[in-house]
């Protein structure tokens, strides 16, 4: 097995590990929160799409470490974005939290027929509406820019495998292949999140309904908080 | 009998309740200050001040990293030099970084000699958005051991 091989290998194989231990943690709120938009359709392609955007931007952003054989320049030149993405996601797993609960308005967010438009802006309604199953691609793509520290493990040794290359292009190579290998790896976790999301052995637990709404809308703040933090 | 359709998203949402509130109980970053509480007593360095210091089989294991303090996101010289019994080992010694009790993927900085009895290597301590700063430099030593330094970080 060639030296490439091997490391991709090596970061799927990490990936898997920090899916399931470390990334349901972080992402899986956010997974759930999806999920609910899907009503009672499918959410295999949606979820596959939303990881296919979250591993091209892990990918992308491998390809630029290697090429350049920078990584704390590069994150800290990203760090506010990030943050605006930190806080993106949070507002976003509240008002999913609002709308899964009947106590205001936005409760209905999710039903039928109804219109948000007059409470958040038009792009806001779209995202949280999220009518269109391609849209989960762009979804990804974004919150692939969300803070993560395995993230930042795999970044830092990607770019060190592509300074070792000598060539700028051989390194975006490298660090596009192992980062997209990384962002792989992690997806049987965020997949068996939303999965757990669609099981229907709890019916008409209205208590455990309401807890899953507050709990989310602390899960939210916490994102805008810790994005306040960061 | 005729199914029922599905009118609500109810078995959605409950479950949704499940799945959330283990995350919290579990894996999930808002219980950093218990996490912090519970890791704290691990802590038995400060890098911040200068050099630590670990015993391994009659060897003194001293850890320096620069610039000081030690902050994460940066670009950080990592020190290693051995006193005693076995202070010119065969092979040279790694580092590995990480957070207690949380996977944060492979971190390893290897080390090149750099005098008698001395490694350094370049590394960086990555930041976790959940701000526990707690970090793990795990010294391997291939012919003698482990030790670990635990210290905090500044984001």
């Amino acid at each position: 097995m060639s030296s490439i091989e091997t490391l991709s290998f090596f970061y799927l194989s990490t990936g898997f590990a920090v899916g399931f231990g470390h990334c349901i943690g972080m992402c899986g709120p956010i997974v759930v929160s999806l999920s609910l938009s899907r009503k009672d359709k499918s959410l295999w392609i949606p979820h596959l799409l939303y990881n296919a955007g979250r591993v091209t931007t892990y990918a992308v952003l491998g390809a630029i470490m290697g090429a350049t054989g920078s990584f704390t320049a590069i994150t800290a030149n990203i760090a506010g974005i990030q943050k605006i993405v930190l806080i993106f996601a949070g507002i976003l797993i509240v008002i999913m939290g609002l709308a899964m609960s009947d106590w205001l308005p936005l409760g209905r967010l999710f039903g039928d027929g109804y219109r948000f438009g007059r409470l958040i802006s038009g792009g806001f309604q779209r995202l949280t509406r999220i009518e269109s199953t391609i849209a989960y691609l762009p979804l990804g793509l974004l919150l692939g820019l969300l803070p993560c520290g395995p993230v930042y493990t795999a970044l830092l040794a990607a770019t060190r495998a592509g300074m070792e290359t000598g060539s700028p292009t051989a390194g975006a190579l490298i660090g596009m292949t192992l980062m997209g290998a990384f962002g792989i790896g992690t997806i049987p976790a965020l997949l068996a999140v939303s999965r757990l999301a669609g099981i229907g052995w709890l019916k008409s637990r209205q208590l455990i309904y309401r807890i899953g709404a507050v709990l989310m809308i602390i899960v939210g703040l916490y994102f805008i908080v810790n994005a306040w933090r960061y | 009998m005729q199914k029922m359709p599905r009118t609500d998203r109810r078995p959605t949402a409950a479950t949704l309740g499940i799945v959330l509130l283990l995350l919290i109980l579990g894996v999930y970053p808002p219980v950093e200050g218990h996490a912090a509480e519970k890791y704290q007593h691990l802590v038995n360095c400060d890098l911040h001040q200068g050099t630590c210091s670990q015993r391994l089989q009659e060897t003194d294991i001293l850890l320096e990293v620069t610039p000081r303090p030690v902050k994460a996101m940066t670009d950080l010289l990592f020190r290693v030099t051995l006193v005693g019994k076995f202070a010119s080992p065969e092979s040279a010694p790694y580092i590995d970084l990480g957070m207690p009790g949380m996977n944060m993927g492979p971190n390893r900085v290897l080390l090149k000699s750099s005098g008698p009895s001395s490694y350094e290597g370049q590394g960086v301590i990555v930041r976790c958005p959940s701000g526990r700063k707690i970090w793990q430099a795990t010294v391997t030593l291939p012919d003698l051991g482990v030790v670990s330094f635990v210290f905090h970080v500044i984001y």
